[in-house]
């Protein structure tokens, strides 16, 4: 017997199936409407922050609506691929909202959105310029010597690599959230750069930098087919308010990426991709050779278990690689790319989890 | 699949899904990536060759050209870097007298 079709059904429960469904209606055709004109978009990124430190396109933001009562600081370096609302999507399903609520102080490093006059930025340049400064920008205003520092996607990459690098980088705590480190493993978007089919180059545009256009195709081939189902789930939910709230969120930052600079392009097809340098356990990085080993804090290596762009295969020797093995730790977690951020899943498991660690390895209020 | 899905909206699921597939695997393939870059290759060349013949047009009429125009762009991209740089590193002598070591 099909379960959804009671055994007996009484005029009553008729009359409100039809009512449910009439309200459904309407509301469908509202939101119908709403979605196809493009107005009532969600609101991105709206937990409040101050920025407090500067350096050409990159920001660093300071999180506010909690009372602080952990230390260290916790800085966020995102990717330098996508944008960084992606941690603080919406009131309510924020990676970031959560944190600070739980009295964490929360940082974002934010690369903002480079054009011609980053195309030269590479890899020292962020490992070794900024970041050094945001930090010391970080300690500055949190009073604190010390910071826990969270690197998603190829910020954990940055991350890491200036954890290692850097004797006075005074990172108690370093998180790598689906953070790649053999790119063999990454699938075929970057097999195409690693066999040598594609050069760099020839993703290079007139400004001197990957266009988000490329960045975006790339992504749209792992799954080319699966919007249609996300759009006929769209309709089948879109009487609910929350649903096409949410479902508009994910649909812009997904298509919203950002050029990727040049030079720093380049760096990472040769080494990164091609001589899978990371996998060596040290890379040479503003003229010097910074091994991963060195990382002197505690390690949580976190993954996403249905990551389709970075597979935990890419991931998952971060745990032989970085930092003290006596204090490294793995945290496994069902879910996408983008269950740091966002969705039911990082809701019930990323978030409470993440925040527990961080509260675990961090000073007590006294 | 949630069992309270309709029954249209698991039968789109599933044909998507059989559609999806194998078209994911496709573009996993060999022949896929070597259409990818011969594609790029040949849409750089056409460009490449069409950039030369209006450049060379232009400029017997003494006119720029967009390349030109791009390598104006370009100098001055790396000339406001350079002032950029300067003036972060004057900011950092003028804050504390010596700013992070450059590594």
């Amino acid at each position: 017997m099909n379960p959804r079709i009671p055994a007996t059904l009484n005029p009553a429960d008729l009359l409100t199936r039809v009512n449910r469904d009439v309200e459904r209606s309407i509301l469908r055709a509202r939101n119908g409407i709403r979605y196809v004109r493009g107005s009532h978009r969600p609101a991105l990124g709206m937990t409040p922050k101050e920025v407090v430190w500067k350096r050409d396109k990159a920001e660093l933001w300071r999180y506010s609506g909690g009372d602080r009562r952990y230390g260290p600081p916790v800085v966020i370096v995102h990717s330098l691929v996508s944008r960084s609302y992606i941690l603080d999507l919406r009131p309510g399903n924020s990676t970031v909202e959560y944190l600070t609520k739980a009295g964490l102080d929360v940082f974002m490093l934010d690369w903002g959105v480079p054009d011609e006059l980053d195309a030269d930025n590479d890899l020292e340049r962020y490992v070794g310029w900024y970041l050094p400064r945001a930090l010391d920008a970080a300690r500055r205003v949190s009073g604190h010597e010390e910071v826990t520092l969270a690197g998603y996607c190829l910020g954990g990459v940055l991350a890491a690599l200036y954890a290692a690098g850097h004797n006075d980088a005074n990172v108690r705590n370093l998180i790598l959230m689906a953070t790649p480190v053999d790119y063999s493993e990454m699938g075929a978007m970057v097999a195409l750069l690693r066999e040598g089919r594609l050069e760099p180059d020839q993703l290079i545009d007139d400004t001197g930098n990957v266009p988000a256009d490329a960045l975006y195709s790339g992504f749209y081939m792992l799954a080319p087919t699966v919007e249609v189902a996300q759009k006929a789930t769209l309709l089948e939910n879109l009487w609910n308010d929350e649903f096409v709230e949410g479902f508009q969120a994910m649909a812009t930052w997904s298509r919203d990426h950002v050029p990727f600079p040049g030079a720093a392009f380049r760096q990472l097809v040769d080494l990164l991709v091609r001589q899978n340098i990371l996998m060596t356990g040290s890379m040479p990085l503003g003229g010097r050779q910074v091994d991963l080993g060195a990382v002197r804090g505690n390690v949580l290596n976190a993954m996403a278990e249905r990551d389709n762009v970075v597979p935990p295969p890419a991931v998952e020797p971060v745990m032989q690689l970085v930092g003290d093995p006596a204090r490294r730790e793995e945290l496994r977690l069902p879910g996408g790319h983008v269950t740091f951020g966002t969705g039911r899943s990082a809701f019930k498991h990323t978030m409470p989890k993440l925040t527990g660690w961080i509260i675990d390895h961090s000073d007590k209020p006294s | 699949m949630p069992a309270n899905q309709p029954l249209w909206l698991r039968a789109v699921i599933r044909l998507e899904r059989a559609i999806g597939e194998p078209i994911e695997s496709a573009v996993r393939s060999d022949q896929y990536f070597d259409l990818v870059s011969t594609t790029t290759r040949l849409r750089r060349k056409v460009t490449g060759t069409a950039e030369g013949v209006s450049r060379r047009c232009l400029h017997l009429l003494n006119l720029p050209a967009g390349s030109d125009i791009r390598n104006l762009r370009h100098q001055l991209a790396r000339m406001e870097r350079r002032l950029n740089q300067l003036s972060h590193e004057v900011a950092e002598l003028d804050e504390d007298g010596s700013g992070p070591d450059e590594r």
